[in-house]
């Protein structure tokens, strides 16, 4: 990966379907100062109709699967969808749970998974780059 | 030949051309991915189905809206008093006068 990946600034929406919040204080600290994820252009924003790619913490609750769904297509195209955390991935310790659906690929397609129970963020920034690498090889027919 | 002033409507119809470049511009600087008819270019309220905009706005004139709100369960009792009835009134009238009779008649005992 060259600095030709860095065209622009990767905005990510963040949606906690049911976490028990340990992977979104791990988000919350890949953008502090230690690792500061935001000089790469990586920002937390407040709407995925702002996003490029969308960001779930947690397994989906059912009465999160209409909420996700909604916030995913209000995503505008291209656009990935990142799930951090082992509950996002395959339900981790809450899989057998009666309120559950599922893990997030049961609702949404899932483009890249960060397991971890809670992830490092040295993990969440690497997934970012892998969902970014992504993206830009979706937005290339676009660009081209 | 006259200067142009304030209100020339030359000034006004340069003025308004210079601003439409600057609307469309901005305009043009949009975000271009949003498809058209879809969730995307809907409302974002927090994953919930954003209501009609005639149910989601509260209209400016109402500034009496938060008052009207707190005393709903008061209005809704007393508008159902109002049926538009005559003969409704006229029972209404009749039982209040009957009891302040009443009262007048216990009150000029005692």
């Amino acid at each position: 990966m060259g600095l030709d990946s860095f065209k622009r600034a990767l905005w990510v929406y963040h949606l906690n379907t049911g976490s028990c919040n340990g992977c979104d204080i791990e988000i919350l600290a890949a953008l502090t100062p230690r690792y500061d994820a935001e000089r790469f252009g990586i920002v937390l924003v407040g709407s995925p109709r702002h996003a490029d790619v969308l960001l779930v913490t947690g397994p989906v609750t059912r009465q999160m699967e209409s909420r996700l769904k909604r916030v995913y297509a209000q995503v505008p195209e291209p656009k990935m969808v990142m799930v951090v955390g082992s509950c996002g991935t395959e339900g981790g310790v809450f899989h057998e749970s009666y309120n559950l659906i599922g893990p997030v690929d049961q609702c949404i397609p899932v483009d890249v998974y960060v397991p971890g129970c809670p992830p490092r963020p040295e993990a969440i920034i690497e997934g970012v780059v892998k969902a970014w690498l992504k993206l830009e090889k979706a937005q290339e027919p676009v660009t081209a | 030949m006259a200067s142009l002033s304030t209100w020339s409507p030359i000034v006004l119809v340069v003025a308004f051309l210079i601003l439409a470049a600057v609307a469309y511009f901005f305009r043009s600087r949009g975000e271009p991915r949003y498809k058209e008819g879809t969730a995307q270019t809907q409302v974002f309220l927090a994953g919930e189905e954003a209501p009609e905009p005639d149910k989601r706005h509260i209209r400016a004139h109402n500034m009496y809206w938060g008052f009207f709100q707190a005393l709903k369960r008061y209005y809704e009792t007393t508008m159902n008093a109002h049926t538009g009835i005559i003969n409704d009134y006229i029972i209404w009238f009749t039982s209040v006068v009957a009891i302040t009779a009443v009262i007048v008649f216990i009150a000029g005992m005692v």
